[in-house]
Parts: C-alpha cells; sequence; structure tokens
C-alpha cells in the first residue's frame, strides 16, 4: 500500500481536458513533475504531453489510475499487469454497483495474480501528504486526521474543514476494503486519527475483529440508519446497511466511537487527532458570563467534573483586577484583555485536579482574539498535558480545536476521556 | 420457521446450564394435575406447539392457577387452541421476583447478537434494551446489564426487590456460548426471565429453529 499512497512515479490513464469531467479533475489536482497523462487521444493535457499507452512510459511507474469508461477498464489493467505497476487505483464506476460483479471480479483477480494493490473501483481517489490521486475539488491542509469514506462527496464536504494525513475513498472495495486500510493507518505515522463514514459493511465480524486492535482512536459515522436511508445505500453503493442498533453495540463493544453528524466526525477526531488524554475535570475560563454557565451546563450534562479552585489557585488569581466572583466556570468579565486569559489559564492549569481547560474568547468590543489565541497556544505548550480546547470568535488557533458553539467543545473535550 | 419442541428446549437450556422454572409438559390433564400438585400450586399453564407463536394472544396462557380452578383452566385452554396443532400444555410453577427479558437474534452482518431489557412495557413501549454481539464475557454482560435506563428498578428502586445480577450475567454469558455452538437456532425469546435476590430463571421461552 505504501507504493499507493508514496509513489515516486504516477500514471493517469484518461487524461482530460474536457470541462467538467474527472479526467481534468484528476489531471488538475496530480500534475507534477512525476505524473505521466496517458491518453491516446490527445497530444497534452495541461500542456504535458500525453502517452497513448502506460506501456509506451520508459521511467517505472508505482502507481497508476484509471479513469476510462468501464468497457476499457479491464484492457487497459492488462496494460498495467505488463507494465509492472505496483498499485493501482480505478475511479471508473459502472462494475458492482450497477450489478456487474463478474467484471468486477474479473478484474480484480487479474491484479491479484500479478500482486497488484486495487483501490476502487466506483470512487473519487486517494489522497496522502505526497499525492492528490482523486477528482477531490480542493487538496486538503496536512494533518493527523486519516479520512476513510464511502462516499466521495462527503470527502469534498469535509475537505476543508480539517488537515488530513490521508483520504481514502475505498469504492467498491473489490480487492483492498476498510480493514485493510484500517491496519495500514494504525502503523502509519501522520495519522493519529482514524475518521470513517460507511454505509454498509462486508463482514461485521471481521471489521471488529481488526478494529478491536487499532490503537488509534477511530471516529466512524454510519448511514443507512432508516428504511429509507438503508434503501438509499442499496442504490448509491450497493451495500447493506443491516440494523443500525445492532452496529452501534458492536462498535460500542470494541471502542469505536460512533457519531450522529458530519460535524461531529470531525470535531471529534480534531480533538483526538491534537490533544492528549483529559485525566481530570476541567476548567472553564470565558469572557462572557453566559457562555460560561452553558458550557457548566453542558459538563454537568456530559458528566464532565468541574473541580473547585483551590487556595493556591485563588491567591494566584488575586491578580485578576475587576474580577469578583473567582468560581470555576471563571468568568474574566467582558472586558478582558489579553493580560487576564494569561493569569486565569495559568493558574488554572497549574492546578492538579484540572485536567484541560475550555476557554471562550466571546467578541467584545476590546477582545483581542488574535492575542489570547497567541495565549492559548503558549499555555498548549507549557502544559502539554493538559488539553485545551477553544471557544474563539476568531483567532490563529494553530491544531488547537476551536469551536463555533460551548456544546460542541464539550462534547469534544469528553471524547479524550474515554 | 418452527418453534423447538419442549423436550428439544430442555435439552438445550440444561446442556448450557440456563435455569428454567419448573415445567413439564402433558396432554392428561389427570397427569398434569398431579405434577401441579407436586410442585405446588398454584401453577401456570401454557400451550406449547411447533407453530404456536403467539399463544397469550389466544387465550393459550393462564397464570395463578389454584388447585380448585386448574379443571376449569385447563378445559378452557383446550377449546381456545382448538383446530390448533399443539404440542401439548405446560405446567409451570410460579416464580415471583422482577421481570426481564433475554433475546438473541442472528444478523446478517455481525452474526449472533444478545438482547437484554426490563420486561413487560418497558422493551415494548420505552425499548430500553441493551445489545451486544456474542461472543460476551462477565464483565460485558454486566456492562449490558447496568446501562439500561431502567436499571435502578433491579437495583433495588423503590423498595423493589433487589435482583440477582450475578446470576442475569451468567445466564447471558451462557446464552452467548448457547448462540455461538448451536447454528441451528435462529433466534431466542426468553421472555419473561424472572429474577428475585437468589437467582433468575427463565418462565416462558421460544426458541425457533
Amino acid at each position: 500500500m505504501n507504493y499507493i499512497f508514496n509513489p515516486k512515479k504516477v500514471a493517469l490513464i484518461g487524461a482530460s481536458e474536457k470541462e467538467n469531467s474527472v479526467g481534468l479533475g484528476l489531471a488538475k489536482n496530480m500534475l507534477s513533475d512525476n505524473v505521466f497523462f496517458v491518453n491516446p487521444n490527445r497530444e497534452s493535457v495541461l500542456g504535458v504531453n500525453c502517452y497513448d499507452k502506460i506501456t509506451d512510459i520508459k521511467e517505472d511507474i508505482d502507481l497508476a489510475v484509471i479513469a476510462v469508461p468501464s468497457r476499457i477498464v479491464k484492457s487497459i489493467v492488462d496494460d498495467c499487469v505488463l507494465k509492472k505497476v505496483k498499485g493501482v487505483v480505478i475511479i471508473s464506476g459502472g462494475f458492482k454497483e450497477v450489478g456487474n460483479q463478474k467484471e468486477e471480479e474479473e478484474i480484480r483477480d487479474i491484479l491479484r495474480e500479478n500482486k497488484i494493490s486495487l483501490i476502487g473501483p466506483n470512487c473519487l481517489g486517494i489522497i496522502s501528504e505526497n499525492i492528490n490521486a482523486s477528482f477531490s475539488y480542493a487538496t486538503p491542509q496536512k494533518g493527523s486526521i486519516a479520512f476513510l469514506s464511502q462516499s466521495g462527496a462527503i470527502i469534498n464536504s469535509v475537505i476543508d474543514r480539517a488537515g488530513f494525513s490521508k483520504i481514502v475513498s475505498y469504492g467498491n472495495e473489490a480487492d483492498l476494503e476498510l480493514v485493510d486500510f484500517l491496519e495500514y493507518l494504525d502503523k502509519d505515522k501522520q495519522t493519529k486519527v482514524i475518521a470513517i463514514y460507511l454505509e454498509g459493511i462486508k463482514d461485521g465480524r471481521r471489521f471488529m475483529e481488526v478494529a478491536r486492535k487499532i490503537k488509534k482512536p477511530i471516529v466512524l459515522i454510519k448511514a443507512g440508519r432508516s428504511k429509507l436511508g438503508s434503501i438509499a445505500v442499496g442504490t448509491h453503493t450497493g451495500a447493506l446497511s443491516g440494523n443500525y442498533d445492532v452496529f452501534v453495540s458492536a462498535m460500542k463493544q470494541i471502542g469505536v466511537i460512533t457519531v450522529d453528524s458530519i460535524e461531529e466526525l470531525i470535531d471529534f477526531s480534531k480533538a483526538l487527532a491534537s490533544l492528549p488524554k483529559c485525566k481530570n475535570g476541567v476548567g472553564i475560563i470565558t469572557n462572557g458570563g453566559g457562555l460560561g454557565v452553558l458550557a457548566a451546563d453542558y459538563c454537568f450534562e456530559y458528566k464532565i467534573d468541574l473541580p473547585e479552585l483551590s487556595k493556591e489557585t485563588l491567591t494566584k488569581l488575586k491578580e485578576l483586577d475587576g474580577v469578583e466572583n473567582k468560581i470555576n466556570p471563571l468568568d474574566i468579565i467582558g472586558d478582558a484583555m489579553p493580560q487576564r486569559y494569561r493569569i486565569a489559564m495559568d493558574a488554572l492549569l497549574s492546578q492538579k485536579d484540572i485536567g484541560g481547560l475550555i476557554v471562550i474568547s466571546a467578541p467584545q468590543t476590546m477582545t483581542d482574539h488574535q492575542e489570547n489565541a497567541k495565549i492559548v497556544i503558549e499555555m498548549r505548550k507549557k502544559y502539554p498535558l493538559k488539553p485545551i480546547v477553544c471557544c474563539f470568535h476568531s483567532g490563529e488557533l494553530e491544531d488547537i480545536p476551536n469551536y463555533g458553539d460551548v456544546l460542541r467543545a464539550v462534547k469534544s473535550i469528553k471524547k479524550l476521556y474515554e | 420457521m418452527n418453534i423447538l419442541s419442549f423436550q428439544e428446549t430442555e435439552r438445550i437450556l440444561s446442556k448450557y446450564k440456563i435455569p428454567f422454572c419448573k415445567t413439564e409438559i402433558f396432554n392428561s390433564k389427570e397427569k398434569a394435575f398431579l405434577f401441579a400438585k407436586k410442585i405446588g400450586f398454584p401453577v401456570a399453564l401454557k400451550v406449547h406447539g411447533q407453530k404456536v407463536f403467539h399463544k397469550s394472544e389466544i387465550g393459550g396462557v393462564k397464570i395463578n392457577i389454584k388447585e380448585e380452578d386448574f379443571d376449569l383452566a385447563w378445559e378452557e385452554i383446550i377449546s381456545n387452541v382448538e383446530g390448533k396443532i399443539i404440542e401439548g400444555v405446560l405446567v409451570q410453577e410460579m416464580f415471583h421476583g422482577n421481570e426481564v427479558a433475554i433475546g438473541m437474534n442472528r444478523d446478517d452482518q455481525f452474526g449472533p447478537t444478545i438482547m437484554f431489557g426490563l420486561g413487560g412495557i418497558f422493551i415494548e413501549i420505552i425499548k430500553d434494551v441493551s445489545l451486544r454481539v456474542a461472543p460476551i464475557d462477565k464483565e460485558e454482560a454486566e456492562k449490558m446489564i447496568k446501562e439500561l435506563k431502567g436499571f435502578k428498578i433491579l437495583d433495588g428502586a423503590r423498595g423493589n426487590p433487589k435482583a440477582n445480577i450475578n446470576s442475569l450475567v451468567n445466564m447471558l454469558v451462557n446464552i452467548s456460548n448457547l448462540a455461538l455452538k448451536e447454528d441451528q437456532i435462529k433466534s431466542i425469546d426468553f421472555n419473561p426471565v424472572i429474577v428475585n435476590n437468589s437467582k433468575a430463571l427463565v418462565a416462558d421461552f421460544r426458541i425457533i429453529v
């Protein structure tokens, strides 16, 4: 699989300049010195010379990406075998999902006989730190979340919402399956958390057996929960969606986090990817009373402890001019300038039984979000074992998760306990 | 799809150490009466047959029957199920405690699954149940029981008798073992299982093969 995610030389078969075509989307994303385009009907694509066949390329090719009509996929695969490529991604649809199981198996068997790994068919492609071999509408920022998705559109909808180490649209799973990617990603140095969008599962017991052994956190959203939804799954990927209650129970049994929305999928993945476990209760610091109260309510609801401020902490907080009520949640008042954030964060983080912080920077007239963000980053470095999540109106927080709603912040920090 | 015969049900339950209320099957009222007398009144009468899936709905169940009412109850059940093919009528001891339900089903994707819930309206209306994929160990079985919203009812809330959780844990683990080994069994429905502070007994069994 390493050849697929970190190929030296790549060929795109079906490169195109036709507007709104998959071949053009791929060509744009893949364009680099190490990519060769193949299309017998064109001289060049995006100014790069086109070969008639992959076998015409002199250099060794690690990865072949195939985006041609389904009826000629097999002959292209034969060429790839001749060329001795190491891995193949078949973007083209028109196989199992529309009933052409036999054609799909034929292609898989040829590749297996020649020990060539296959991703797809019927997928958006793959993205790693080194290559974007997909027709995604954008290339994501680098990060430590790996995303495995049975839907290409969902990849597109989250691609600019987090940093990713790998993205795999695994399509019909003719050869490489979801569980194979889990095993690969568990060893992948860039990946810290694995997020999954799933419609149907091939073999539930096998999934449990593999996922149980994965050391990195897995966050998963399952579609096809309702009767109508499961019919839609059948027409979308040809998978069986199964009984959702059984699914959730099975995931709970093996420690996989199931979520209800794409927003939660990204929220929790971000927290798990960039923050340490929370080993104690949390402290809340806010420049807006209402938001602090809401955060405290949510913490109660989600059974997160809010430790009382200790004598030592209160002594340190004496420097906070103009703040009367010193409790947790700590309201440093609407006119809080960055210095108050610094004093408050440092004091609370140094308290032993406070394991992490929720820091809120609401837009008051005088709030300096940018400066507050710098202090958060500084404190995160000073207390590396204590997670911090933020509700900042703005400001550059680097990889510290920032949520637009305190409920999202509370639910995300909760995941750092499990 | 058939309901397992009483004899086979008895054999399977014993094999997997799943305790059940004292029960015997009869076709003769006189013999049934003698057995009832032996185990002590009041008793329950329940019709049992390969195709009798909803025995309560057709009037095939009567509980808390006293000695003097036995004859009438027997006759009524027999007339209620007239025309239906039955294996016989079960005579069963009345055992009192909290009612819970335990089930096993085979999921297309995950294989055998075990369900635990509180009996009666809790399972039907509130759907307060927990599920697991078999196999489960004791620790997992205990989690299953404790994650019910209504767990406090089993734990002695509002003067309810405290249930023997350990006996339920053992029963769940044994059913999980059964599910993995007896492929011919499609589903199991033990509802109710009655649990008091010393033991848990299956009172109603429906094993589908």
